[in-house]
């Protein structure tokens, strides 16, 4: 009984001390002193004042998100295609090497430390841009570069989401439509398509909350593009680190966040409970 | 076979992204500045670098404390939550790992404006709280799956052989969860010691790592960049070789002990 109360008192402490900063700053969204020290009274103006864009970084807040939304939405659609064809033909492998090469590969940008990854890509893109000579200035070129960059890194995750679902699919209705007269692209759609959505939809979601999350390889790779990730970067000397409407955006960000994650975990949990 | 050439973009995307990246961090590793092959040249800048020496030995420092603090704390957590009476619904686990999702940056300067409210001086040991707070997730997650995967009827065994349940737990579980223990280390140290922005946030840019000495390095000698994050590919490559071997045992029915 003692036992039970001292482990029950030890998750709980940690998960306090886990939560707290987090906690903390939703608080603290809700009262505008520049720093956690002291509470001002509640209000909403720092919603307001997000929101009406009459906050002191609300200009930068506007491009972070536009930028961030960007990226993450184009980083999503292509690592979603990418990764559910990857997965797609990785099932389909005959060759146990082949799938074993295919599988290895895509585990390296998921074990590699970061910084490493984003100096790699650095230096390829260095490469193109000395062989093809794309210059390294308009927004939608940076944009473009973050986006490959990033797909890069989120694909994998896709490949890893969809592949269960289609070692669950019976392989016999693709082949089914097949001898009844359907080409192969379109049973494609009509069959094996339908049958891992909720994989690819799961993906998709991994995919763009770790593109909107990503900061190294954002910083290593671009400069004069602020993402939300570098414009929490660029206050970081402050005194107060986390000025009143970032506070507020943040607390919106952190609800959604909680929401997506809600998503992705609970279909998992349905399919653990069939069988 | 249309199949199995729906596998062509990816791997020809991944060639370009993945596999090339990489190869140019071993071109550039042992190449100098003006592209001619030099295999030690890098690394003998390396070892005269006068800040290499301090950044290895806060890494190292660093390194070992948040793997050690992850597993004395996560290790019970863990083990615990594996347990019917303390995570009945699963939730428990769950909330462990919603912390991972939210952008580390902002739990780091939340934690910098807590410590601020709190009149915290700001060093080595705030910066190994933070690394501690964004790594523990990385911990308690493989060694939950591996004990989970426990098979129950061993413990049942031992204890029905006349070990007592502390017993059971040291010769028992321990030495099967220890797969768990190692990927668990794998995940914590390495990316703990090479992520960036951390420290300089938790220190208030009094201390360095070797992911923010990589990043400043980067700004003016790419060869010497690339031969560290070559060192650490290797380094990772064996740990995941390793962790692997240890799994595999794991999966044939074998402990380590």
């Amino acid at each position: 009984m003692v036992r039970k109360i001292l482990v029950r008192a030890f998750i709980g402490i940690v998960l306090i001390i886990l939560y707290l900063p987090i906690v903390w700053m939703i608080v603290f969204s809700f009262t505008d002193t520049p720093s956690f020290e002291y509470w001002n009274g509640f209000s909403f103006q720092n919603y307001i004042d997000l929101f009406s864009g009459t906050g002191s970084n609300s200009a930068r807040i506007q491009e972070a998100i536009v930028n961030t939304l960007f990226v993450g939405v184009f980083t999503s659609l292509l690592s979603t295609v990418l990764g559910t064809l990857g997965a797609i033909g990785l099932h389909a492998f005959r060759s146990k090497r082949l799938k074993a090469v295919y599988s290895t590969v895509n585990q390296i940008p998921m074990i590699n430390s970061e910084i490493v990854t984003a100096i790699a890509l650095a230096l390829v893109f260095n490469l193109f841009a000395s062989t093809i000579t794309i210059s390294n200035g308009t927004w939608g070129e940076t944009a473009f570069k973050l986006i490959l960059a990033h797909t890069s890194y989120c694909a994998p995750y896709v490949l890893l989401n969809v592949l269960p679902r289609l070692q669950k699919s019976d392989n016999k209705i693709y082949e089914a439509a097949l001898d009844l007269g359907c080409t192969p692209a379109k049973a494609m759609f009509k069959v094996v398509l339908p049958d891992i959505l909720p994989g690819i939809i799961v993906g998709a979601i991994l995919a763009f909350t770790l593109s909107i999350d990503d900061f190294v390889i954002t910083k290593v790779n671009v400069t004069s593009f602020e993402t939300l990730s570098t414009l929490l970067y660029g206050l970081k000397s402050g005194k107060h680190p986390l000025p009143p409407d970032i506070r507020a955006l943040f607390s919106i960000i952190f609800f959604i966040v909680f929401v997506l994650i809600m998503i992705i975990y609970s279909p998992k949990k349905k399919s653990e409970q069939k069988s | 076979m249309f199949k199995k050439l729906l596998a062509t973009p990816y791997a020809l995307f991944m060639l370009l992204f993945v596999l090339l990246p990489i190869v140019m961090i071993a071109v550039y590793a042992f190449t100098d500045a003006e592209g001619a092959i030099d295999l030690i040249g890098n690394f003998k800048d390396l070892a005269n670098e006068p800040a290499l020496g301090k950044v290895i030995k806060n890494s190292i420092i660093a390194g070992l404390s948040t793997a050690v603090i992850c597993l004395l704390i996560g290790y019970p957590i863990a083990y615990y939550l594996t347990k019917a009476e303390f995570n009945r619904t699963g939730v428990l686990i769950g909330l462990f790992l919603v912390p991972m999702w939210v952008n580390f940056l902002l739990r780091m300067m939340s934690t910098k404006a807590v410590f601020n409210a709190l009149d915290i001086e700001m060093g080595m040991g705030t910066v190994i709280f933070g690394l501690c707070y964004e790594f523990l997730p990385f911990m308690i997650m493989p060694i939950y799956t591996t004990i989970q995967k426990i098979d129950k009827s061993l413990i049942e065994g031992a204890t029905d052989l006349g070990a007592t349940p502390t017993k059971a737990f040291w010769k028992v579980t321990v030495p099967l969860s220890l797969p768990g223990v190692l990927s668990g280390l794998t995940m914590v140290v390495i990316p703990s010691i090479t992520t960036f922005a951390v420290t300089e946030i938790l220190s208030n840019g009094k201390l360095m790592l070797l992911g923010d000495f990589i990043y400043q390095l980067k700004a003016y000698n790419l060869n010497m960049a690339s031969a560290i994050s070559f060192v650490l590919m290797v380094l990772l490559g064996i740990s995941m070789i390793i962790t692997n071997r240890f799994n595999k045992d794991d999966a044939k029915g074998g402990g380590l002990w």
